[in-house]
């Protein structure tokens, strides 16, 4: 759907066939999406009559986001690998800002007990989102600059931890745990891929998971979220709704499915329907053939992305392959986590699908997160950087 | 970018992190196949508990006509408001609004509410006028719905009151024809599986279980014309001479049809205010009362049957009373010596006593058995009272010498009617019956037909000028009846002050075609005789009845000279 305009002279050199971008990312990012678009149609239907009267409502919101997240996307296509490697610290400073932002009353919106939002006029954005990628790369930059020490303590363990650490505790005033993990655990990987200790690796672990249960220990509301993922169905009208409605979901898809927007769950039984619990409509309308493919495609985003890190590490572009990696795990991990709390796996999250589920922010970091993948398997495959840097 | 020999560092981490993927993918993949595949049944179960409901549809509930086929019960659609409690408590809206619509506050309304919040379905307010309905569903308030019902309508209000009774709110017959014809006039509500949104809403209708089933109609042997007549002349009786109570049935004689029913006081069966229980009653088969010298035809009957008399025998009544041990039988008058026939004109207590003493007891048991008095008349009206009529065995001489005069018997109105029916069909008792056009249903000879045709003549006699019933005179037509006079019994004594006043008969004599009691409790005026009282129902009835059934007169307008001419005809 995208197509290569850009010129360079190595793709002109190699013929045509190499300068058009990655197909297999193409193709699953399109799918993606597409699914997203018809999905949150359909699971929004219901909700967006009973609010605003108009059924496409919701759809149309999520379809000018997708159009600012393919625009976003292309613009990032066609800069250079090397420019974000730059402006890492810069957006990563930008995105504690907007943190900070939202937690200013005023600035931030509440919704549900939570300000996650900033109000732009037009449209609400979730600058959690933002920061999971500005995390990322500007993580990608650092592990790049400390590569030769990140075998060391401080370098490797406490500047990282302490830049997690100001993101944590501005995500928990929001406050967002679920964000918070997807960070946590997306950071590790990419230390952990960087090759800091083992013993270190563990170590910071730990500390993880622990935090993150005390963390759940300290607020009633989690501890009951808790309590409704161990057994959704002894109190299955309060703190288990949520979960039961979704496996119920689940359960209605069978092989099949109910048929495309034919789903019940969806009317008013299973809240958040079009957003956190988008899965779970569609399992119910296009059942386990639905979820199956949504799951291949995610995997097959993943092992991609991960690939195309692989091919950057061989040619020595060490914060290509970084990037990669990182935004691999960031939308491998957060898609897990949400498939796993649709599913009962995982306690419930305010997570989104990546690529899927309605909300703007999501969508758009997302597509943005995927044109760089497509950036850096361009350059990899067409070896367009500055010939000066040496790995 | 020189390609270098040492092996990728993060290789074999990668293919860690490759794996850890791989193994959480198809963790997740498994997962949702369990969800679908194999929990699939539990979870589908678990949901229709959670949105599979059945839905009602109401039928009408049959009409019930007169046997001219006019309307006296019927349904009317209307509609019922009620509300998702859930959907209703967290919705907003113009409450204010919906509160004046529902004629309640907006407190009661949220208490209402809150007061449900746990279940599925509240009644706001039930049949609305169709306006309010039509305002509510424009509302469209989040939760509220409009539920179709029927409301039962009464056209005729109390004239037919006790006799067609009533349904409550849900349709379901309480009173009268309405409850001892529900299993036929009963709608059967269609049953439908739908699928209802967590608001209450139906989205689709899933299966059909059973459809709505209409009730049928009844068509009852009641005439509106005459049992207005009745409801009119009875109520204006009540008024005149201040009586508690009163009863008043029409029957026709030949085919035992029940043409009119009234009591009073009576109820309108559409205001629901005005329905207290103790106006329920349909007195005329529910209460039982002493019938008094409404009896003595029967005692007589008894006697001719025996061969002993006949309507010419003398009986001497003087001194106008008659000492049986302690007790004191009295007639009003010393009437010296009578005929038979006197005895039943003149309502001779002494008279009647003494026939019944030569006659034994257990003829007076078997007529007064055989015309029906101690057993329900069948009527099908609910609460029939059975009365009483001890065994034979039991009485002792002033029992049987009180029987003669219809004292130490209880029966109901209705049971005196059906009793006169056999004197109407020259012997054949006819069994009672609320529908029309059915082949009637006889007893036959309980006494012999000349038996009949003579107590009919005295009977004549005892409604002409010489008799005590002579208000019960009607222009142009013969009639013939007995009044009573009855002593309440008021804890176990007779009162001297609180009478019920009766008049059964039957008209027009040459061909008897209606059977008329009228029954009047407690009368607080200067006037308590049933001759002052009863009787004057009964001609102004008979008179109205007569002209709307076409029967043509059988008497000329002079009716006195008319009574001369029976007596002279003597016995037929």
């Amino acid at each position: 759907m995208i197509a290569a305009t850009h010129s360079n002279h190595q793709a002109r050199a190699a013929g045509s066939e190499q300068a058009r971008w990655d197909p297999v990312l193409l193709f699953t990012f399109t799918a993606l999406v597409s699914i997203g678009m018809l999905m949150v149609y359909s699971a929004s239907l219901p909700v967006a009559i009973q609010t605003t009267g108009n059924g496409f409502s919701i759809a149309f919101r999520h379809l000018i986001h997708l159009a600012i997240g393919l625009s976003l996307m292309f613009f990032v296509m066609h800069t250079r690998v090397r420019y974000w490697q730059v402006m890492g610290p810069y957006l990563l400073l930008g995105g504690i800002a907007l943190l900070i932002l939202v937690l200013i009353p005023g600035f931030g919106v509440h919704v549900n007990g939570s300000s996650r939002w900033l109000n732009l006029g037009l449209f609400n954005v979730q600058p959690s989102e933002f920061v999971k990628l500005f995390v990322v790369i500007y993580m990608s930059g650092y592990l790049v600059r400390r590569k030769d020490r990140l075998r060391e303590f401080v370098p490797g363990i406490v500047m990282i931890s302490l830049v997690v650490a100001i993101i944590g505790v501005l995500l928990l005033q929001e406050p967002d745990l679920g964000s918070l993990a997807v960070i946590s655990v997306t950071v590790l990987a990419m230390m952990f891929l960087a090759g800091v200790r083992f013993l270190h690796f563990i170590m910071i672990m730990a500390t993880g998971i622990g935090g993150m249960v005390i963390l759940t220990m300290v607020a009633p509301y989690r501890m009951n979220r808790i309590a409704g993922f161990i057994d959704p169905w002894a109190d299955p009208f309060n703190t288990g709704f949520q979960l039961v409605q979704a496996l119920i979901a689940f359960g209605r898809g069978e092989w099949f499915g109910v048929g495309l927007g034919a789903s019940i769950q969806k009317l008013s039984y299973l809240p958040a329907a079009h957003t956190d619990f988008l899965l779970a409509i569609l399992a119910e309308e296009l059942g386990l053939l639905g979820v199956l493919t949504v799951i291949i495609l995610f995997a097959i985003l993943v092992f991609r992305a991960m690939k195309i890190a692989q091919l950057a590490e061989f040619a020595g572009q060490i914060f290509a392959a970084r990037l990669c990696q990182g935004i691999a795990i960031l939308l491998g991990v957060q898609a897990l986590i949400n498939m796993g709390v649709n599913m009962g796996l995982l306690p419930t999250k305010g997570l989104t699908l990546p690529l899927l589920s309605a909300g703007g922010s999501s969508l758009i970091v997302s597509s943005i997160s995927v044109g760089l993948l497509l950036l850096v398997e361009r350059e990899i495959r067409t070896k367009s950087w500055p010939q000066k840097k040496s790995a | 970018m020189a390609k270098t020999k040492r092996p990728v560092p993060g290789r074999l981490r990668h293919n860690i992190v490759l794996i850890v993927f791989t193994v959480a993918f198809v963790v997740v993949a498994g997962r949702a196949s369990y969800l679908q595949i194999f929990s699939a049944d539990y979870l589908k179960r678990e949901g229709n508990a959670r949105y599979l409901r059945v839905s009602q549809d109401n039928a009408v509930r049959g009409m019930i006509v007169d046997r001219m086929g006019t309307p006296l019960a019927i349904s009317t659609p209307v509609d019922s408001i009620w509300a998702h409690p859930y959907t209703f408590n967290s919705a907003r809206g113009n409450i204010k609004e919906l509160a004046r619509l529902l004629s309640m506050s907006v407190y009661e309304l949220n208490k209402l509410a809150t007061k449900n919040a746990n279940r599925e379905f509240m009644y706001l307010r039930r049949h609305v006028t169709p306006k309010v309905a039509q305002r509510i569903k424009a509302m469209e308030y989040p939760g509220v719905f409009l539920q179709r019902e029927y409301r039962r309508y009464y056209p005729m209000g109390s004239v037919f009151g006790h006799v067609v009774g009533f349904t409550n709110i849900d349709d379901v017959g309480q009173e009268g024809l309405e409850l001892s014809y529900e299993p036929l006039l009963r709608a059967t509500p269609g049953k439908k599986r739908v699928l209802k949104d967590r608001r209450g809403k139906i989205v689709e209708t899933v299966e059909s279980i059973s459809l709505p089933i209409a009730g049928r109609d009844l068509k009852v042997s009641l005439d509106r014309r005459i049992q207005y007549l009745a409801y009119r002349e009875l109520k204006a009786a009540v008024k005149k001479h201040n009586a508690k109570s009163a009863s008043a049935i029409v029957l026709d004689a030949e085919t035992g049809e029940i043409l009119a029913m009234v009591n009073e006081p009576g109820f309108n069966p559409n205001s629901r205010l005005e329905r207290k229980s103790q106006l329920f009653r349909n007195r005329a088969v529910t209460d039982v009362l002493e019938p008094g010298s409404t009896l003595k035809p029967f005692t007589i009957a008894a006697a001719l049957e025996s061969g002993r008399y006949t309507p010419g025998t003398w009986v001497n009544t003087s001194p106008g009373f008659y000492k049986i041990g302690s007790k004191t039988i009295r007639d009003s008058h010393n009437y010296g010596r009578l005929t038979v026939a006197g005895v039943i004109q003149k309502s001779s207590n002494v008279g009647a006593a003494k026939i019944a003493l030569t006659i034994g007891k257990q003829r007076l048991w078997d007529i007064l058995t055989s015309v029906g008095f101690g057993q329900r008349t069948g009527s099908a009206l609910p609460g029939e009272a059975t009365g009483s009529l001890r065994n034979p065995d039991r009485w002792v001489t002033i029992d049987q010498a009180a029987m003669s005069y219809g004292y130490g018997i209880s029966v109901t109105p209705i049971q005196l009617a059906r009793a006169y029916t056999a004197l109407a069909n020259q012997g054949n008792l006819v069994q009672l019956t609320m529908l029309p056009g059915q082949e009637p249903v006889y007893t036959e000879n309980v006494m012999s037909k000349s038996t009949a045709t003579q107590i009919i003549q005295m009977l004549e006699l005892a409604a002409g000028s010489q008799g005590t019933g002579n208000a019960a005179q009607v222009r142009f037509y013969r009639v013939a009846g007995k009044t009573g006079t009855v002593h309440k019994l008021v804890n176990g004594q007779y009162s001297d002050d609180d009478y019920v006043a009766l008049f059964a008969g039957v008209a027009p004599v040459s061909n008897p075609k209606l059977v008329m009691v009228v029954t009047v409790d407690g009368p607080r005026g200067d006037q308590y005789y049933g001759g002052q009282i009863a009787a004057p129902v009964f001609a102004n009835v008979i008179a109205g009845a007569m002209r709307l059934l076409n029967i043509p007169p059988d008497a000329g307008s002079k009716y006195k000279k008319q009574i001369v001419k029976v007596k002279k005809s003597g016995p037929a």
